[in-house]
């Protein structure tokens, strides 16, 4: 497949790299209720979000090894929300004793044509899942405990199916690359949610086959 | 491409494909897919110029720019209280006639492909898509004594 020619525009200064820093953990479902109630105390104080997204995850096979990954989401429950697309860099291997995973990432804001323009660039979808559940913040740190559900008929959000019978939890921070301090703050916040929950630093390296 | 009509998005077009809209994150992507794609390196088009304003009207004059090497000016002209072409499009006629003289362009073929009824959205698509066609034939254009690229 021939790659099309693309034209790069600069980006202009002021453009700051953003990291995310990632906890995560999984609580089954007899134990989600006391772990709602327990962020709802911890967390700063508004109304509970609940969301239902849909998540599309797109793959350029290059030359080289690895493939290109980016997640394209939509709002279920505000279908004209538009969709917002995510990459995500390799995460960083420095510091071992850094608590949290660490990795670039982008977040762009895309119109509903974005699945159609990713399939013209040469991505092609790789899987697709419905996640549900609720989202909390403390300052600048932002906790989702979600249901992941497996879309049976590609295109069909309406028919999905439970993957297991436990929720994943998310401690994230999206801070300016250099900011070190936050996954101090991220460990102590999970030190107050054991031990209902240890949330911990995953190597999603590991999860690809 | 980018409008300084809308200056916190960013527009990627395929021509007679798919449009996308989105945020200005969506270079700092483009930067991240260098590996993947060819740059076309020296194609970079700019419009620069003024905007006017005449009652209803909006009118844009620039001089078009490729690699810092003038290529031609382009002339746009919005009618804003209306969103079907069809509708307005004499009255633009002869708007653009009081000054352009003769050289009146035809309806645009974005408006012209599509079905009856003839909306133009509020988002850019439209205007950048006729904005790539130009650059397109600005591009081919061969200027007499030089090279092209």
């Amino acid at each position: 497949m021939e790659a099309p020619p693309v034209t790069v525009m600069p980006i202009t200064s002021g453009t700051i790299n953003m990291m995310e820093y990632l906890l995560q953990g999984s609580v089954l479902d007899s134990a989600l209720e006391s772990l709602l109630h327990r962020l709802r105390g911890l967390c700063d104080n508004m109304e509970p979000e609940t969301f239902t997204d849909h998540e599309l995850v797109y793959l350029l096979k290059g030359q080289q090894g690895n493939p290109f990954i980016l997640r394209a989401r939509r709002s279920l429950s505000h279908p004209t929300a538009p969709w917002h697309l995510r990459y995500l860099g390799q995460p960083e291997v420095g510091d071992k004793s850094r608590h949290a995973l660490v990795r670039n990432c982008v977040d762009v804001a895309a119109s509903h044509s974005l699945p159609d323009f990713l399939n013209e660039m040469g991505f092609r979808m790789d899987h697709e899942f419905v996640t549900s559940g609720h989202i909390f913040r403390k300052g600048a740190m932002k906790v989702v405990v979600c249901n992941v559900s497996r879309v049976l008929v590609p295109g069909n959000t309406e028919n999905t199916e439970r993957m297991s019978l436990s929720h994943l939890v998310e401690l994230s921070v999206l801070a300016p690359a250099g900011q070190d301090t936050m996954s101090e703050d991220m460990r102590s916040f999970a030190e107050q949610l054991k031990p209902l929950i240890h949330l911990e630093k995953i190597d999603p390296s590991k999860q690809r086959h | 491409m980018h409008n300084s009509e809308v200056p916190l998005s960013c527009m990627a077009l395929f021509e007679g494909g798919p449009c996308l809209t989105a945020d200005t994150n969506f270079d700092v992507l483009m930067v991240k897919l260098k590996s993947h794609f060819q740059n076309a390196k020296g194609h970079k088009v700019e419009c620069r110029g003024s905007r006017y304003r005449y009652c209803d009207f909006l009118i844009k004059v620039g001089t078009v720019t490729m690699s810092s090497s003038a290529r031609g000016i382009s002339v746009e002209v919005e009618y804003c209280p209306c969103v079907v072409p069809g509708d307005c499009w004499n009255l633009m006629r002869e708007f653009i006639q009081s000054f352009l003289g003769n050289n009146v362009p035809e309806l645009p073929t974005v408006f012209a492909a599509k079905p009856e009824g003839l909306f133009a959205p509020a988002d850019c698509v439209d205007t950048m898509t006729q904005y790539l066609e130009l650059f397109n034939k600005l591009r081919k254009l061969q200027i007499p004594g030089s090279n092209v690229r």
